[in-house]
């Protein structure tokens, strides 16, 4: 029979039994409450302590241009270092920012002043540090002070090439040029980290679901550049931009081969990697790719091609030459100098440049007369077969399609518009148009897509070359090509025997092109009275052409036609520059 | 009735009149429930070690290749500098101005003729 102690330590037992199954009651609650219904809070929070996700930035790709046999690096990065602070962690200010000066220098108060800055843990001292002074920075150990590697595009070759590289901008994205076109291929892929770290950041590698992507780098661009042909032409350009008070000077140099610019510049130009010093942002453009103007009778040589290749002329056929010609009413006439009503043939009309026989050549086309027959053919010409009017999609930012007027009668004076057309006025090209039409009636008749990369190595090392694209065939016969070549050198030999000196190639070399004046357009549909570009199409070879010449002269000061004496002396030294550097094969038996 | 009288049962159950008595029986030799559980929770404790020092093990290579890692990039920006540095040795303002450069003699171009 159990006592009455009994009974009272069995009831404290019971008492004790109780409370430890209260608590046990409460700790499961409570364990139900963190773990089940606030169970994406804590874990949220758990991850957000351990979880790491970053991305791995990818190295962007670097540029070369070719020298000789071998490709020569003209845009690379360099990792420079961004020096920041947290002001939380400086304990002894003066001293952190009396530590720094040495390396980075500035002065020790201004330093200071950054590090009590209030409300901010992030603050940045000094940008652009060399490895080795963010060595000398790592190695203080200063608590609060920290390093951050940035990538930044560096050039060797100073402002070489500059708007045709373009640049990378802030935020690491390429502007203007090939940096821009090609933004996507340089830039790479970047890579990512998703993985639970220990306190230093280091990925645990034992826990599941961890993922690490590597970053893919930027393609490598080898242009079709030729280094030392390029920095000649720069030289020349900044020369005759001096010499002919020009108000912009672009020039293309291009292989009718196969497409590939060999040379591309523009006078101004700017340094890539002080671009945020520019004033002018136009200077960023790539004029020679982006402005589109009326070229002047450069256009003759496409507008004869037109004719040969149609059959309605032949390089001998001669004409009776008014001396001008009423057009909707307008008079269209020649200059001065070309001497008034006479006979005339192809090469007199490309020598003395006679718009009235560019208008004739276009009245062939129609039958005799300008009419829809004539506006059609020459359009189809201007179009389909010359692809004047669309861009050439080369690899640069911010090319337009140029203009060329329709050939349907739109009652607002279509027969003077296309007459103008047919000497060069009243449509807009860019010179990279012009070079790669020229060189399609010059090379046989094979209009090649205009391109600036030679080839793209991967970041795996694989090299893709880039070979030549054929857009089209039959632009003109092969028999045209081969009768424009001379007409176009006897303009050059006929200029030399007009006082051009500067024209006086050898005979192992074959040297030809035309000159183009044009009168630029001013607001409500007229023309300025006063200014010109000058504007020259040419080639240079032996046997057969080799480059094909474009430059562009935006109202030269000089006295004289701006053709003449704007366009033609910066094509001369240009063709100069290529036969005395051997860059041109002489004809047969030279 | 306890495990061992379960198992004294079994023994003589089949122990038959006319059987030879002094037939020999093995004696089987089975572990107890506590024994059983001990060996459990120390196999238990034995596979938990292994799975940590397979864990801490891997998580050391973690560590090693993150130091590989930097190695790597250290090795990639070494590679960069050199580049730049290379680009620049070659880049034709520093040619221009080298001591070969100014040593050369200008000859009139034969191919062409200038005035």
């Amino acid at each position: 029979m159990a006592t009455s102690d009994d009974n009272q330590a069995i009831k404290r037992v019971r008492i004790w039994y109780g409370l430890l199954l209260l608590v046990l009651i409460i700790f499961s609650v409570r364990l139900f409450y963190v773990q089940i219904i606030n169970y994406n809070h804590y874990r949220a929070a758990a991850l957000g302590d351990q979880l790491k996700q970053y991305q791995i930035p990818a190295t962007r790709g670097i540029i070369e241009a070719r020298e000789g046999g071998s490709a020569i690096p003209i845009v690379l990065n360099q990792k420079l270092y961004t020096l920041y602070a947290d002001p939380l962690y400086i304990k002894n200010v003066d001293k952190t920012a009396a530590d720094i000066v040495p390396i980075i220098g500035g002065s020790v108060s201004h330093y200071a002043q950054l590090m009590r800055t209030k409300g901010s843990r992030y603050v940045i001292l000094a940008k652009k540090l060399a490895p080795d002074q963010q060595a000398k920075i790592a190695a203080l150990k200063s608590p609060g002070l920290g390093t951050q590697a940035v990538d930044f595009r560096i050039y060797p070759q100073g402002s070489l090439a500059s708007q045709v590289l373009g640049f990378v901008n802030n935020d690491g994205k390429g502007e203007y040029g090939l940096e821009q076109a090609l933004n996507k291929q340089l830039a790479g892929t970047p890579g990512q980290v998703k993985a639970v770290t220990d306190a230093n950041g280091v990925p645990l590698a034992a826990t599941k679901g961890n993922v690490q992507t590597a970053p893919q780098n930027g393609n490598t661009i080898v242009t079709t550049l030729d280094l030392s042909m390029q920095a000649q032409m720069e030289q020349i350009l900044a020369q005759q931009y001096q010499k002919t008070k020009s108000k912009g000077l672009s020039a293309i140099i291009m292989d009718p081969n196969t497409g590939k610019i060999k040379a591309m510049a523009n006078y101004p130009t700017f340094d890539p990697s002080t671009y945020q010093n520019v004033s002018d942002p136009s200077v960023f453009q790539n004029a020679a790719v982006s402005n589109a103007i009326e070229p002047g009778s450069s256009m003759k040589v496409l507008t004869t091609a037109a004719a040969l290749d149609q059959g309605i002329i032949q390089p001998n056929t001669s004409f009776y030459d008014p001396a001008h010609w009423i057009v909707d009413g307008f008079n269209i006439t020649d200059i001065e100098e070309d001497g008034g009503p006479r006979q005339q043939n192809i090469a007199s009309l490309l020598n003395l440049s006679l718009n009235t026989g560019a208008t004739w050549l276009l009245m062939q086309m129609g039958g005799g007369q300008i009419n829809s027959k004539a506006r059609n053919a020459w359009y189809d010409y201007m179009a389909n077969h010359y692809r004047l009017g669309q861009a050439t999609n080369i690899e640069q930012g911010y090319e337009p399609n140029g203009i060329v007027p329709k050939p349907q009668d739109n009652g607002a004076g279509i027969d003077l518009t296309y007459a103008e057309t047919s000497f060069g006025q009243g449509l807009q090209v860019t010179a990279l148009q012009m070079a790669a039409a020229d060189s399609s009636v010059l090379n046989g008749g094979t209009y090649y897509q205009p391109t600036l990369i030679d080839q793209t190595v991967q970041a795996n090392g694989q090299a893709v070359v880039n070979k030549p694209k054929v857009l089209a065939r039959k632009v003109v016969l092969p028999k045209v090509s081969q009768e424009m070549q001379p007409l176009l050198e006897n303009v050059v030999q006929q200029h030399l025997a007009e006082g051009f000196s500067y024209l006086n190639f050898s005979p192992a070399y074959s040297v030809g092109g035309k000159t183009g004046t044009a009168q630029i357009a001013a607001p409500g549909g007229t023309y300025y009275s006063d200014r010109f570009n000058g504007t020259y199409v040419g080639f240079v070879g032996g046997d057969k052409p080799q480059y094909v010449i474009v430059v562009f002269n935006q109202q030269p000061g000089v006295a004289g036609y701006a053709g003449s004496y704007g366009g033609q002396p910066v094509f001369a030294d240009l063709a100069h520059m290529l036969i005395n550097n051997s860059y041109v094969t002489p004809k047969s038996g030279q | 009735m306890t495990y061992s009288s379960t198992l004294a049962l079994n023994r003589t159950r089949y122990q038959g009149r006319n059987q030879n008595s002094v037939s020999f029986q093995a004696q089987a030799r089975t572990l107890g429930p506590i024994s059983n559980t001990i060996t459990l929770i120390v196999l238990a404790c034995l596979l938990g070690l292994l799975y940590l020092t397979q864990v801490t093990k891997t998580n050391a290579f973690g560590y090693q290749i993150n130091a590989l890692q930097q190695q790597q990039s250290s090795l990639n920006s070494q590679h960069s500098d050199l580049e730049n540095t290379s680009a620049r040795l070659q880049s034709l303002s520093r040619v221009q101005g080298s001591a070969v450069a100014k040593s050369l003699v200008p000859v009139a171009p034969t191919a062409t003729v200038q005035n």
